[in-house]
């Protein structure tokens, strides 16, 4: 029947224009990267509450710092006493483990947990998604009172990453990730990961304005009841010492 | 010399309560160290049972491929070609194997472990599957029977587990139940498998604690790895002192073949991943073992329990050095009077020294014997008895579940040689100093 056709066009018409096409989807996963990213230095202190499923938990606190425009990152674990000291650091695409009661150095893989919480390194460093993945609109959703883009990301070929298969939901008005869920080449979901705060900087090295996350919190998803909650604070944008992304800096911190 | 046998026989039943003395401690020391032995021997013989049924052959081929200069994957691609080329080499192998090797988390509902993955041809493993037992069911659930669940069979199966009594306890789970692995594939990216528990075997030891096994084709959808590629290719041969000889044979023929093989360094393959990530090369390489090698990192726990009981005989031994010079101070003195008289009527300095010498050795060979005896039988009756071991400490380091000692003829005789030994050479200075008396001095000594 022509009019119910009709009526059925119409209804569609303002779901189509919120459809994001592929140059859309692109363009939204470029921005989303490129609003996280600093051309400068980058320092945070982060709070890491690990929960584990028998009930216990375990709390850390550390300094994050990134050099974006050289792919160098670090976090340097802080507090408890215990784990004074022992730090992480990336360069040249080799992400290394500090102990300083060993006084070791040892490599490892990008997707290893830092401190053993459910937190990787890519939790704290900058967003690449328009280099690692190809990203196709799924739908348009609601989740709790915002309105948002679905996307599911899927791993170039070649391209390391720790999860191949991503989904994230996009808010609609500010742009911001607010959830993210990590699938392995099985499908199997690894980890839900919620950013229920975003904080905006101005950057004076890139002229622009800068999102960080105010809050993460990671959800196991294979060991159901282990989540880690990550807080940072004091983000700061100046310039850091040119040294400081080096295994020796890192070692002095430990003395 | 039978001569010297009676003398020694008598003087040693003249002198009862300081024999029966001496022959107690010898013995006891002789019992010690023969259980000192038996339990070492009993580790070192699980540990390469262990090892070479879990995790290593006699020899090794394992390797690495490197697609990135930074990269380590732990494979042995052209398996087939590889394999069949060491068939060839190694006509003494009893079996060649090969198995794909993968790490990663296994996680049931109420815990998660590490654990190494051991991708394997169920057609191939006979030894293998001889050298398990299906678990009864208390060895891993506390209010568990007798009764066993499950068959090895299963594992023909795609997306199945065997695991291991000590691994199902701490994740709490039976036959039937489903399991989720995640690990990192080819590439670096996380992937997982749910697979189901077709059988649980009883304990290997503590190794049988980070060892699974599934088929090998899962292992390799997994991984995303092509069907010719391996983790490593194990030889086993008659004897394991073969090893050493068949590696060096087997790695020249491969060098010479073309293949590029490593140079040895005797260790596990895990140990070498961060050297390998740093070595500028790409593609193949090839690396041999012998099944020490890939225990190496466990080993120490047989050198650390011979040097404690080196360490604990020694001391005992020196005690009994300094009793047995002390007894036979003693003999000197109260047979000064028989040393002047045989002397005077024309005994050499020797047969002094042998009279003393052979007395002692006589006395340690007889405590010895004695020791040995109560030792072994002890040891044996434990062994029939098949006691349960409760301590989960001990059982990891026994490398068993029940207490089970290995006795060997060799280690009675080197036991009855040795104290023989240490009490006949404890007797020589004592008969040394004997033999330099002068007959006329030890004549008017004994007035």
């Amino acid at each position: 029947m022509q009019w119910c056709r009709l009526f059925m066009l119409g209804l569609s018409f303002p779901l189509q224009a919120f459809a994001l096409d592929e140059a859309k989807t692109k363009d939204l996963v470029k921005l989303i990267d490129d609003r996280q990213r600093n051309s400068g230095d980058y320092s945070s202190i982060v709070f890491i509450d690990q929960k584990e499923k028998d009930g216990s938990n375990k709390a850390f606190e550390a300094r994050v710092y990134r050099r974006d425009a050289d792919d160098k990152w670090m976090i340097l674990f802080t507090k408890p006493k215990a784990e004074a000291g022992k730090g992480y650091l990336r360069v040249e695409k080799n992400l290394f483990l500090y102990e300083p009661a060993l006084g070791k150095w040892e490599r490892q893989t990008e997707r290893a947990s830092i401190g053993g919480t459910n937190s990787r390194r890519d939790d704290f460093d900058e967003s690449r998604l328009a280099d690692e993945y190809e990203a196709k609109f799924v739908a348009d959703e609601k989740l709790g009172r915002f309105e948002v883009h679905r996307l599911k990301l899927n791993a170039k070929p070649g391209v390391e990453v720790g999860s191949p298969i991503l989904e994230l939901w996009v808010d609609k008005d500010s742009k911001n990730v607010l959830k993210r869920q990590e699938m392995a080449l099985s499908g199997k979901l690894l980890r839900t990961v919620y950013y229920p705060a975003w904080e905006k900087m101005f950057s004076k090295s890139k002229n622009a304005e800068v999102f960080v996350p105010k809050e993460i919190r990671v959800f196991d998803e294979v060991e159901k009841g282990n989540s880690t909650t990550v807080v940072l604070r004091d983000v700061k944008l100046d310039s850091l010492e040119s040294n400081m992304f080096t295994k020796a800096w890192l070692e002095s911190q430990s003395k | 010399m039978l001569t010297l046998l009676n003398i020694a026989f008598r003087n040693l039943l003249q002198a009862k309560r300081r024999t029966i003395l001496l022959s107690f401690a010898v013995a006891v020391v002789a019992l010690l160290f023969l259980v000192l032995r038996s339990v070492s021997a009993s580790v070192s013989e699980r540990m390469i049972e262990s090892a070479t049924t879990l995790s290593a052959g006699h020899v090794n081929v394992g390797g690495f491929f490197k697609s990135r200069r930074k990269g380590n994957d732990p494979l042995v691609t052209e398996r087939s070609a590889v394999k069949s080329f060491v068939k060839e080499q190694v006509p003494e192998a009893v079996s060649v194997i090969d198995r794909s090797r993968g790490w990663g988390r296994l996680i049931s509902g109420a815990s998660s472990i590490n654990v190494g993955f051991n991708g394997i041809e169920w057609e191939e493993e006979d030894r293998f599957f001889n050298a398990l037992r299906l678990a009864p069911e208390k060895e891993y659930r506390s209010a568990g029977g007798d009764r066993t669940y499950g068959s090895f069979d299963d594992l023909k199966k795609p997306n199945t587990v065997l695991i291991f009594a000590a691994q199902a306890k701490k994740l709490e789970v039976g036959v039937g139940d489903t399991l989720t692995f995640v690990t990192e594939a080819s590439g670096g990216q996380s992937n997982t498998v749910d697979l189901q528990i077709v059988a649980i075997a009883s304990d290997i030891g503590f190794m049988s604690n980070w060892s699974v096994f599934v088929p090998r084709q899962t292992l390799l959808d997994l991984y995303r790895i092509s069907s010719d590629t391996t983790g490593v290719i194990m030889v086993y041969l008659k004897r394991a002192e073969q090893a050493e000889a068949v590696m060096g044979r087997l790695r020249q023929a491969l060098k010479d073949k073309g293949w590029t093989v490593m140079d040895h360094d005797p260790n596990p393959f895990f140990i070498k991943f961060d050297r390998v990530a740093g070595e500028d090369w790409l593609g193949q390489r090839l690396d041999l073992t012998i099944w020490s090698d890939e225990i190496s990192f466990v080993l120490w726990v047989t050198t650390a329990l011979d040097l404690v009981s080196f360490f604990v005989i020694g001391v005992l031994a020196v005690i009994i050095i300094g009793g047995i010079m002390n007894a036979m101070w003693m003999s000197v003195r109260e047979r000064t009077k028989e040393i002047g008289t045989m002397r005077a009527i024309g005994a050499q300095k020797g047969f002094v020294i042998q009279m003393f010498v052979v007395e002692a050795l006589l006395l340690g060979l007889i405590a010895s014997c004695i020791g040995i005896t109560f030792g072994g039988l002890g040891l044996a009756i434990v062994n029939s008895l098949e006691l349960p071991i409760k301590s989960e400490g001990v059982r990891l380091f026994l490398m068993s579940n029940t207490f089970r000692f290995v006795l060997h003829p060799m280690q009675f005789v080197s036991t009855v040689l040795l104290f023989s030994l240490i009490t006949g050479l404890a007797a020589l200075y004592p008969a040394l100093k004997a033999s330099k008396l002068r007959p006329v001095e030890a004549l008017m000594q004994s007035k």
